[in-house]
């Protein structure tokens, strides 16, 4: 597993071009962000960044599936593949490639197989439009039809097109159609679990729906990358407006857990999300306005 | 003019590497974790997992969040013999309070949780300076380093309706 690349040492020029790929911190000219949780250092270190990571739409989607889910295939809610013609330019592409890649993971976590292959073929022609070609080869079309009555190994398949995806957008520094497509993807999960979802006040659903303020805010800082980017910028406005719904939701402290038989480590403390049923209202609303508003749909 | 195009040569090389993300997706190769009885043991993995390119004496963090009702693993993987030594903290990112520091367990990599609320974390990694006495002679060494996380929804005590 080792590699040398003591080559390294004798371009200190290239060691820099090599950092700079390993993240997308500076790819677009934009400032270092510093959250407010970054300055409880113990030793000052000679480099320190901070990535804002994302779930992906599929853990959401898996989530929902385990918890009561298991025999939905209603598809009436997902953005018709119909709808790709018209989304010209460069920001409706990308938002609706990560929308359709997640109308793709919805479709395998579901056993839903013959729309997961109209789905793809959607994502790869979208995909060959905002430069990831590489990442959503056909071949995959033969793997789907080839484990269509195999919901594990396709939502494998759709996982992986959708992690190809992102690492072929980061590896390119294409740091704004990354961050679209991340935020169309997670845009779109919201969508789909809001339509499969009626608000009771502890169902586990939507506990997991308020919980999602943590990740829009890790969205949002990472949309703020990229806000150089007039479509990032204007989505981030989106977002925003999203994130004073979820400011909205109120807070307790958790209840303690009691420590595992296989002594898992628990980390303690923290705050449990309250979401009222006029807030789930508002927050289902703004997310069913900002997506129609990317689909161009009603 | 023989330097020079070597000089552009190496560094093509390097830029076309830099494109490709010299690390990219070192953490799904290197750093997944056996189970006891074979196969994945349930875990899925987390698309909050990353890799990058570290220097000795580098931190790095990222910004994740966990959700309550979840097991959680993480291990950490590095591509050099200084492998064992690589050090993480795992932060509240609202509190700044450190609520695991795996120098507390011998620079173990593997680590294994649950919580209590979902929450921001942040984990911060670091590759120490001269971790080993050899490498202390080589401070600019640089190596992959990966972070994978991974999930599976905590098994339910008792008897569950679903």
């Amino acid at each position: 597993m080792t590699i040398q690349r003591k080559f390294l040492l004798a371009a200190p020029l290239a060691l820099g071009i090599m950092l700079a790929s390993c993240g997308d911190k500076t790819a677009e000219g934009s400032e270092e962000t510093t959250a407010a949780d970054s300055t409880k250092m113990e030793a000052p270190a000679p480099s320190t960044e901070t990535f804002f990571q994302v779930p992906s739409p599929g853990e959401m989607l898996t989530f929902i599936k385990t918890i009561g889910g298991k025999n939905n295939k209603n598809t009436s809610f997902l953005n018709n593949p119909d709808n790709q013609k018209n989304y010209t330019d460069a920001k409706l592409k990308a938002l609706n490639f990560g929308i359709y890649s997640c109308d793709l993971s919805y479709c395998s976590i579901f056993q839903i197989g013959s729309e997961a292959v109209k789905y793809f073929k959607t994502v790869k022609q979208l995909g060959d439009q905002i430069g990831v070609s590489s990442a959503v080869k056909p071949e995959v079309i033969k793997r789907l039809n080839d484990n269509i009555g195999n919901p594990d190994s396709l939502s494998v398949i759709t996982d992986d097109v959708y992690f190809s995806s992102f690492e072929t957008l980061e590896s390119g520094k294409q740091g704004p159609t990354l961050s679209l497509v991340v935020a169309g993807g997670w845009l779109e999960s919201m969508y789909i679990a809001t339509n499969l979802t009626k608000y009771e006040e502890k169902s586990p659903i939507v506990e997991r729906l308020a919980d999602q303020k943590y990740t829009l805010d890790n969205l949002i800082e990472f949309l703020k990358k990229y806000e150089s980017d007039a479509n990032v910028a204007s989505v981030l406005v989106d977002f925003k407006g999203l994130q004073a719904e979820f400011a909205k939701i109120g807070e307790k402290d958790a209840a303690p857990l009691k420590s595992t038989e296989k002594g898992a480590k628990i980390l303690g403390g923290g705050k449990d999300l309250v979401m009222t049923a006029e807030q789930y209202t508002a927050v289902v609303e703004n997310i069913k306005t900002i997506r129609n508003s990317y689909t161009l749909t009603k | 003019m023989k330097k020079i195009l070597l000089t552009l040569f190496v560094l093509g090389v390097v830029a076309a590497h830099a494109q490709t993300g010299v690390c990219s997706n070192f953490h799904r190769k290197y750093c997944g974790v056996e189970s006891k009885h074979g196969g994945s043991g349930g875990w899925l993995y987390n698309a909050q997992s990353r890799s990058g390119l570290f220097d000795q004496g580098m931190t790095s963090k990222i910004r994740c969040v966990i959700y309550k009702g979840m097991d959680y693993r993480i291990n950490v993987c590095c591509e050099t013999q200084f492998s064992a030594k690589v050090n993480y903290k795992i932060f509240d990112a609202r509190t700044n309070e450190l609520l695991y520091d795996n120098a507390t367990a011998k620079d173990e990599p593997l680590f294994e949780f649950q919580s209590t609320a979902t929450r921001q974390l942040v984990i911060e990694v670091t590759v120490p300076k001269g971790a080993t006495e050899k490498d202390a002679h080589k401070p600019s060494d640089a190596a992959c380093v990966g972070l994978l996380i991974e999930h599976k929804l905590t098994d339910k005590q008792g008897f569950s309706s679903y």
